[in-house]
């Protein structure tokens, strides 16, 4: 195949320099436009649905520490495997008891796997993203301080934290008899799957 | 006392022109910013208008670094002398009537001398700095002076013979205050060379070749830091608006407008270099550059064919007519 590089013009479009008065035309144009810069410190950006940040575990307001049930499902379904998990057994309760709780925040690929699998919602990733530091250990999560971050993240949310459900709490396209029932939350209309706009609808929106 | 008038009148242009340097860059980055749909710079007070004061600070107590096997004089003396070379022909710029420093009868010659010997500064960047990019880029400036320093003369010979002096302040009389008395309808093909030629004189996109970046690192400056880069750029901004202010006494009829500004004369003056110093950011906001081949065959198969064809026609019109 031959590629024409250079368009047919006629003498008059070369003489008036057509082409680069095209091109004038846009970029003044471009000038006057409104630039599409945030200015990031002062300006944030918008935080879509479903928004996977910084690690924490839900404080459980009944006993004040965490939800984990120590099922080491998240544990298992780590693709970098991240998530460390100690525990013991009550032999008494017959129950399963968190010893250490350690999440390795630089190894993690925020895929969300292990907040959609979990079956007691224990587990989020928040909305916070500005967590750099300028040390490894102030990235290595343990129990205590992904509590903290989600109280943290519970400050940052004000009262609306009250009825905060993470989307991935419940995993798409799932009929609800397969969910787990701290599962059976209701995510937004927009989450669905069929609410959700992908492909070819979002083009015609 | 007439000497000390002289040098407060120089250091007054002087400071005026350095001013002037140092907010082109600003604006220089804000058009372009805007034209990307960014926005150029924001921090550095309000809308970033400080950030030509940071720049010059921080170029200013940078390193001074010479290569070990650059020469170490003609290293240091480059940049000086396109400086120098650009500042001096500021003198001869008539910005309003009687507003010059110095009236000289050969302007016109006097600022085409100064232009190539800036050059030099950059051939001589680009040989002492003993690197392959300086090289190339002072070599690349070499040519393309040389090439475009002849389309340029020639194109401004037909505002010579219209006007019949080599005068600024002259040249601008002869064009008269009325607006088709400007000499850009006689010498519209004059008009024309001289503008590519302009901005291939000052190393403007699209004939930034000496100092292309994607292919030169910065051309002739690349070994330069601190202070001395920022000569070199302080040079070429200056370039910019000598050249903007011949094409604006040449053509565009000088200080005369509409009608007369009496608190500030030069104000007719000032806005049309202002369009001109617009039409370099626009233009290299839009212009991708040019091939070396294709430089130099528009410079010598185009330019000065055109150029010469216009000093024809300018001659031939004076002889019918007057």
């Amino acid at each position: 195949m031959q590629v024409q590089y250079k368009p047919k013009r006629n003498l008059l479009e070369t003489i008036l320099h057509t082409e680069i008065m095209q091109g004038m035309a846009l970029t003044l144009k471009r000038l006057f436009s409104k630039p599409i810069t945030r200015q990031y410190p002062q300006e944030k950006p918008p935080i879509q649905l479903g928004f996977r940040g910084q690690h924490a575990l839900v404080r459980d307001p009944e006993t004040g520490g965490s939800k984990c049930i120590a099922c080491m499902r998240c544990v298992t379904v780590c693709p970098s495997r991240c998530i460390h998990i100690r525990y013991q057994v009550d032999e008494e309760k017959n129950c399963r008891v968190v010893e250490s709780y350690d999440i390795e925040a630089l190894r993690c690929v925020y895929c969300g796997f292990c907040e959609e699998v979990c079956p007691v919602n224990a587990l989020v990733l928040t909305e916070v993203f500005e967590y750099a530091a300028y040390d490894r250990e102030s990235i290595f999560f343990d129990q205590e301080k992904l509590l903290k971050n989600w109280d943290d993240f519970a400050e940052m949310k004000g009262s609306a934290i009250n009825n905060y459900v993470n989307p991935f709490w419940r995993p798409r396209g799932l009929p609800e008899k397969y969910l787990a029932a701290a599962k059976r939350v209701n995510v937004p209309e927009e989450w669905t799957v069929e609410g959700q706009v992908v492909g070819h609808l979002a083009k015609e929106q | 006392m007439q000497v000390i008038i002289i040098l407060i009148e120089i250091l007054i242009l002087f400071a005026i022109v350095m001013l002037h340097v140092a907010y082109a860059t600003y604006f220089e980055r804000k058009i372009i910013g805007h034209m990307q749909v960014r926005m150029g710079p924001m921090r550095v007070g309000w809308h970033g208008l400080l950030q030509p004061i940071a720049d010059g600070i921080k170029s200013f107590f940078k390193e001074d670094i010479v290569p070990e096997q650059a020469d170490r004089i003609t290293f240091r003396a480059a940049p000086i002398i396109c400086l120098v070379a650009m500042m001096t022909s500021l003198a001869v710029l008539p910005f309003a009537k009687g507003w010059v420093l110095a009236d000289i009868n050969i302007g016109l010659l006097f600022i085409f001398a100064m232009s190539s010997l800036a050059s030099y500064g950059v051939i001589l960047a680009g040989w002492a700095s003993n690197s392959k990019f300086t090289f190339l880029g002072g070599l690349r400036s070499m040519a393309q002076v040389i090439s475009y320093e002849i389309a340029m003369g020639l194109s401004l010979v037909g505002v010579m013979m219209l006007s019949g002096t080599l005068n600024l302040t002259k040249i601008v009389e002869a064009q008269g205050g009325s607006f088709t008395g400007m000499y850009v309808f006689p010498q519209i093909i004059a008009f024309f060379v001289f503008f590519i030629s302009m901005l291939a004189e000052t190393n403007r996109v699209p004939f930034d070749l000496p100092e292309a970046e994607t292919e030169l690192v910065s051309g002739y400056c690349t070994e330069y830091s601190g202070m001395r880069y920022a000569i070199f750029f302080m040079a070429e901004y200056i370039g910019m608006m000598v050249m903007a202010s011949i094409g604006t006494i040449c053509f565009l009829g000088g200080w005369n407008g509409p009608f007369e500004v009496s608190i500030f004369p030069p104000f007719w003056f000032v806005l049309k270099v202002y369009a001109f110093m617009f039409l370099f950011i626009w233009i290299r906001a839009t212009l991708p550059r040019y091939r070396y081949d294709q430089l130099m065959s528009l410079g010598w198969k185009l330019l000065i064919p055109l150029a010469l064809a216009n000093i024809v026609l300018t001659g031939l019109f004076k002889a019918i007519i007057g």
